[in-house]
């Protein structure tokens, strides 16, 4: 398999083939377009630019029903409108790939910068509870490796799985070997058309919808968040660097931001989730190791709050706002003392 | 699966009764579609019915095929996902007035862009019936509902109008014109493209009785008295029924 120079958004579409794609629905929106520009040109892929971001995954909730590997990509703005879908293919066990290239928010924000500023929102954006798998790579080859992966553990976990990305690693190019050498997942369910089942966003059990059993409602949450555990312990995806010297800290980064932490690699120990949530268990055992845990990330503390929930204790933050990653600034920062909530 | 015959193998009999009061229409629709699938011999593998929110699009549960409900307003898109990857599937809509052109407006209007060959079965009732009785799109200028305590002030929308200049199929009816119904909905599964049947319909709980009908029979009276049938229109006065093909 020969070398290629690759654009992190063309990776993507890529691996999405790979996987077995065979159908995507999107709408334009920046720096996510490039995704839907690289899948008109693949032949064995059904491609419909939809009237906006809802209709997009509507259209891939029913590709998906009918049998197709699905996905669609796009960005905060477009993530917001797609919140109540997520919901419905949660509840309808539907597997998708909804791609989230970050950028500066709220609103509209400024739209070629990146950001990191959806974390929670993948998991707390849909109304009512439910449990999604996230991966978030912080390179090229990575959102190649990744996306297959996140194909893989839709068809396992018969959910919506979200690859976050940002306008960063998304834009990056970088040479990477796009291997095929996958074990991918097939569909475990026949397509529509084959039977009289109800696929319904009600509370239900099989095809019945039951809208005041509690108690059938309880166990159908406790499956659902059963069968997401299951699904992500298959995908444990970290990166945890020892300090070569001696060293009482541990600095926690993620996606775009991560690839300037390995500068202060000799500094502190390095601790990158890759499998964002639910959260990789292991940090439990890695952190307690470090007297001071500094969490550096492009928003105001969104993973720093659930690390501190998971950990049990406070935790420093440095937030990099407004998209600038910056050696000098983040030096300043990181080698300051008493990281305040400040932004 | 159910083993009658005729119209009733397309339902989950023993799921009935259907959730909905005594005396509303949407039971005469959904035995109608049923109806004319019989008509069709449409395979029940091989179809599939999808829905939107509400009293009518409760209809998907009770059909003996597989069967979509959506979320509040997105029966199109998922039906379209459906049916552009799997071009063999018949595939049906089944929703309420509000739901289909108030919070699923956009979507219709590019539904009927692209043409997709799908068919839209609305139930028209006037009315946003589940949640108590509010103003719909398709309420009469003047209406008291709930949410418009002094008249609706707005005007209905015209949806045949979205279809002008589109190679589409619309098509309204009555749940009083059973024969007529049915004629509609068998013609707009033939067509090959995008169909719509706007079948009007009771809400007498949330609707007829709060303008005076003293029952759903009165309100199927009033469309016998007020719609007549004209299927060669090229547009549909305020007070007639009837399929319309557009020109291409
Ligand atoms: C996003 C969202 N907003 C509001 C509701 C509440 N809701 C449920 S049904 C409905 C109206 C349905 O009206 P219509 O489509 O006319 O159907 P009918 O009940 O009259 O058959 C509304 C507003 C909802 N389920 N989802
Ligand atoms: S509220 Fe109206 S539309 Fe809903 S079931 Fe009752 S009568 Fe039918």
């Amino acid at each position: 398999m020969p070398k290629q120079l690759l654009q992190g958004n063309q990776a993507i579409a890529m691996a999405a083939e790979v996987a077995g794609l065979k159908f995507f629905a999107g709408y334009p929106i920046t720096p996510a377009s490039e995704i839907i520009h690289e899948m008109v040109n693949k032949k064995h892929i059904k491609v419909l630019q939809m009237e906006d971001e809802i209709a997009s995954l509507n259209a891939v909730i029913g590709a998906s029903l009918a049998g197709l590997k699905a996905m669609t990509a796009t960005s905060g703005p477009g993530f917001s409108l797609m919140q109540e879908s997520i919901g419905l293919a949660h509840m309808m066990e539907v597997p998708l790939v909804i791609v989230n290239v970050q950028r500066v928010g709220p609103s509209t924000g400024m739209p070629t910068l990146p950001a990191q500023g959806d974390v929670i929102q993948c998991i707390h954006g849909s109304h009512g509870d439910y449990f999604p798998i996230v991966f978030y790579p912080n390179s090229v080859f990575e959102l190649y490796k990744f996306t297959v992966n996140a194909f893989n553990a839709a068809e396992e976990s018969m959910s919506p799985v979200i690859l976050l990305s940002d306008g960063y690693i998304s834009h990056l190019y970088e040479t990477i070997i796009p291997h095929r050498d996958f074990d991918i997942k097939k569909r475990d369910r026949q397509p529509l058309g084959a039977g009289n089942r109800h696929f319904t966003g009600l509370s239900h059990e099989d095809s019945l919808p039951k809208t005041s059993d509690i108690d059938n409602y309880r166990r159908l949450i406790t499956r659902l968040h059963e069968k997401q555990q299951l699904t992500a312990q298959r995908y444990n995806d970290y990166e945890y660097i020892e300090c070569s010297k001696d060293t009482d800290t541990l600095l926690i980064s993620y996606g775009a931001l991560s690839r300037i932490a390995y500068h202060f690699k000799d500094t502190f120990s390095l601790y990158r989730p890759i499998r964002m949530f639910p959260v990789v268990e292991e940090i439990k055992i890695i952190a307690p190791r470090y007297k001071r845990i500094i969490i550096m990330e492009m928003n105001t503390g969104q993973y720093a709050h659930e690390i501190e929930r998971i950990l049990h204790r406070e935790v420093e933050f440095i937030p990099i706002l407004g998209g600038r990653i910056d050696l000098v600034e983040i030096n300043q920062k990181l080698l300051g003392v008493n990281h305040d909530r400040r932004p | 699966m159910n083993k009658d015959t005729g119209f009733k193998r397309y339902l989950k009999i023993d799921l009935l009764p259907t959730p909905w009061c005594p005396g509303c229409g949407n039971g005469i629709v959904l035995k109608t579609i049923c109806q004319a699938f019989d008509e069709l011999n449409l395979p029940k593998n091989g179809t599939v019915v999808v829905s939107g929110i509400g009293c009518a699009g409760r209809s998907a549960g009770f059909f003996d095929l597989d069967s979509v409900h959506t979320a509040h307003g997105r029966a199109i898109p998922v039906a379209e996902g459906i049916k552009y990857a799997n071009d063999a599937l018949n595939v049906v809509v089944v929703s309420g007035d509000g739901d289909l052109l108030g919070i699923g407006g956009n979507h219709l209007l590019h539904a009927i862009r692209r043409n997709t060959n799908i068919t839209v079965i609305c139930y028209a009732n006037e009315i946003y019936g589940m949640t108590g009785g509010q103003v719909s799109p398709t309420t009469p200028h003047g209406t008291k509902t709930l949410t418009t305590p002094n008249g609706n002030q707005d005007q209905p929308a015209n949806v045949q109008s979205l279809f002008k200049h589109h190679n589409c199929y619309y098509a309204r009816t009555t749940a009083y014109h059973l024969n007529h119904m049915k004629k509609c909905i068998t013609e707009a599964l033939k067509f090959n493209g995008f169909s719509f049947v706007e079948a009007r319909t009771m809400c007498i709980v949330n609707y007829g009785r709060r303008l005076g009908y003293k029952n759903s029979n009165e309100m199927l009276l009033h469309y016998k008295e007020f719609y007549k049938v004209n299927d060669n229109a090229t547009e549909l006065a305020q007070n007639e029924i009837g399929i319309i093909k557009s020109a291409s």
